[in-house]
């Protein structure tokens, strides 16, 4: 089977941008890479066609479309998205939702054949009344609470009334877990990334992670081959929180729910850098998805949930005696 | 330490050993020298407070679970903390509730089955100790997962332990994950409404939810095995449902029983009854009518039948015994 051609990373400056412009430009036939952000990854240039690029500009599909139609993009790889929640929500929005919008319409302008969209399983919500695992075709309930899983969620909603208008755009979405590794960074990580971590008092949920290889690994294929539908990326096995903690050699501080949720100043003086609102129920409740499509399509990951938080916490133990 | 450099950690660290249990020695020897005038006995003060604590802390962490194993399965079952509650299963179950089971020889170990039983009590003692019960006397040995209501899931410090033990969320997805991948599910079908049922009402099954269990049994081809337990309603009985303070803990409603709010949590504790499982003859999936998927009146006629069978199964147990206490 013969991939695109010639592919274009919108949000080429996120961790997954750089780090798939890198595996796809290793391959023996690479594709042509138009890398579109608002600025340019140092360590790129050069290698790739750079084009900047305001997605919240209101007339940005139409100079996406452009930019796709001149290059002849086959495939394009959507990743414009924060790693790590903003105040500004307007601005927010303004990106994660209507840029991804703008995104679609230009794909279609242009005649893109694939659109691989990052999405999050953090979109199902964290609910107590969640199954165990959350299969593709679970509604995406969000957070009522926390406007940028809400965007996300909708940003995907409008994806679900395009494509069905559009059938010569292939789609794919990928939504991953938690992400741990040695160089993969967020607000998660920087939560989890330090001696005392504060939990729900009382509960003690199932975790699910994957590592940022098998990541990368998923978007390359979702790339490359022709996988349309959603699909749950995720790593094998759940491990509970304190399991994760203990495994870690980190203290747990466990603090009653009702706390955590009224005072949000507790994140800002922890170090915790601007946590989302509602971010604890995800510490809380079950939001486990189940991966089983996504291991078929994209083949077994080669980090287990438990590996790929042991492959965290012993880089940034060596980091420490550094 | 002026020792010598080849020596190794463990070596500085005996050193510090033996001068601190010197150390430790002493003060001892001076407060006791101090103590004696007073007449005070030479054991209390030779007591070694520190390794009873310990021991202590040992026991009581065993039955808090304070140590886990390093894995779970995948619905967050771990083996180590089951292993460490069983001695306190067993003796709920031999000792102190002295359940008779009937009934679970006949349970066919083919594969996995589905267990429907007659809910009791608001907390799962019941689906804990049928889930001891299949492990112990069932053939295979396999212990099934029991399906605990979403408001009990949802409750601090329930779920951790209750998930740990074998407790999953009811809900369809899961029993059909569960019965799948080859485990027994322990199914209460009357769900909320029998774990909230006053003491007036006991041994009145309720209504068996929307049909879940017909259906669940014909789609994954598995056997109903329908389970009467008795003894369940009289450990935690609930006089009356006192609903004012209830929204602020998070409860759908305060459950007053003889001792509940008058002891204080102490009033949790079940009553020690005199409980008896009786297991049901298998309703086998070739008996059932896969047409009952789209006949809803079919559906609820079957999930009626099932009902009706776990109703006789408790109304013959209570006929036969004694009293509640056995």
């Amino acid at each position: 089977m013969i991939g695109p051609r010639c592919v274009a990373l919108t949000g080429l400056n996120t961790f997954v941008g750089q780090r798939l412009a890198e595996r796809l430009l290793a391959l023996p036939e690479p594709p042509r890479l138009v890398g579109i952000d608002l600025r340019q990854p140092l360590d790129l240039e050069g290698r790739i066609a750079f084009r900047p690029l305001d997605l919240t500009r209101a007339t940005a599909d139409g100079e996406l479309a452009t930019m796709l139609a001149d290059e002849r993009v086959e495939a394009v790889v959507h990743l414009a998205f924060r790693s790590s929640p903003t105040a500004n929500l307007e601005y927010d929005h303004e990106l994660e939702t209507l840029g991804s919008l703008h995104v679609m319409h230009a794909c279609s302008a242009a005649k893109v054949g694939r659109l691989v969209l990052a999405s999050s399983t953090m979109l199902y919500g964290p609910n107590s009344t969640n199954p165990n695992f959350l299969h593709e075709g679970r509604g995406l309930g969000g957070h009522a609470d926390a406007p940028g899983i809400q965007n996300r969620v909708e940003a995907e909603e409008l994806l679900a009334h395009w494509a069905p208008r559009h059938p010569d755009v292939q789609v794919c979405v990928l939504r991953h877990c938690w992400v741990m590794g040695p160089t993969y960074s967020d607000h998660v990580v920087r939560y989890f990334d330090r001696p005392v971590v504060p939990v729900v008092l009382g509960y003690d949920p199932l975790m699910q992670f994957i590592h940022e290889g098998d990541l990368v690994s998923v978007f390359e294929k979702a790339t490359l081959e022709s996988h349309p539908g959603v699909y749950n990326v995720v790593g094998r096995g759940v491990v509970p929180l304190s399991m994760l903690l203990a495994l870690a050699g980190k203290r747990s501080l466990p603090l009653p729910g009702w706390l955590l949720h009224r005072m949000p100043s507790v994140h800002s003086q922890g170090q915790a850098g601007d946590l989302p609102e509602g971010f604890f129920d995800y510490l809380r409740h079950l939001w486990v998805a189940d991966g089983e499509r996504g291991w078929q399509a994209f083949g077994e990951p080669v980090y287990t949930t438990k590996e790929a938080w042991i492959s965290f916490v012993s880089s940034r133990r060596t980091e420490r005696f550094d | 330490m002026a020792q010598g450099p080849d020596t190794g950690e463990d070596d500085g660290l005996e050193v510090l050993h033996l001068a601190l249990s010197d150390l430790r020695r002493k003060i001892r020897s001076r407060s006791s020298t101090r103590s004696e005038p007073l007449g005070s006995s030479e054991g209390l003060v030779d007591f070694d407070w520190q390794s009873a604590f310990d021991e202590l802390r040992r026991r009581f962490g065993a039955l808090g679970m304070v140590e886990r194993s390093a894995e779970v399965d995948e619905f967050g079952m771990d083996d180590a903390s089951l292993e460490r509650s069983r001695v306190l299963l067993d003796f709920l179950m031999d000792r102190y509730w002295r359940t008779t089971v009937s009934g679970l020889d006949t349970v066919g170990s083919g594969g996995p089955n589905l267990f429907v039983a007659n809910r009791s009590g608001l907390l799962p003692y019941d689906g804990l100790m049928l889930c001891h019960a299949i492990e112990r006397w069932h053939p295979t040995r396999d212990r099934p997962r029991f399906l605990v209501a979403d408001w009990l899931m949802a409750l601090p410090f329930a779920q951790p332990y209750l998930s740990r033990l074998g407790g999953v969320r009811a809900c369809r997805e899961n029993a059909d994950r569960l019965l799948r991948t080859g485990h027994s599910v322990i199914a209460f079908p009357e769900g909320m409404t029998a774990a909230t049922k006053i003491f007036a009402e006991r041994y009145r099954l309720k209504r068996f939810g929307r049909g879940g269990v017909i259906r669940a049994a014909v789609e994954n081809r598995v056997p109903i095995v329908p389970v009467g337990i008795v003894g369940a309603e009289e450990a935690q009985p609930i006089l009356f449902k006192a609903d004012l303070p209830a929204r602020e803990i998070g409860l759908p409603f305060v459950p007053v029983t003889p001792t509940f709010p008058l002891l204080g949590p102490l009033g949790l504790l079940p009553l020690p009854t005199k409980w008896i499982i009786r297991v049901g003859e298998a309703i086998l999936p070739d008996d059932l009518d896969p047409g009952a998927l789209d006949d809803e009146l079919l559906l609820s006629r079957l999930t009626e039948e099932v009902r009706e069978r776990i109703q006789e199964l408790v109304s013959e147990a209570l006929r036969h015994r004694a009293s509640a206490w056995g």
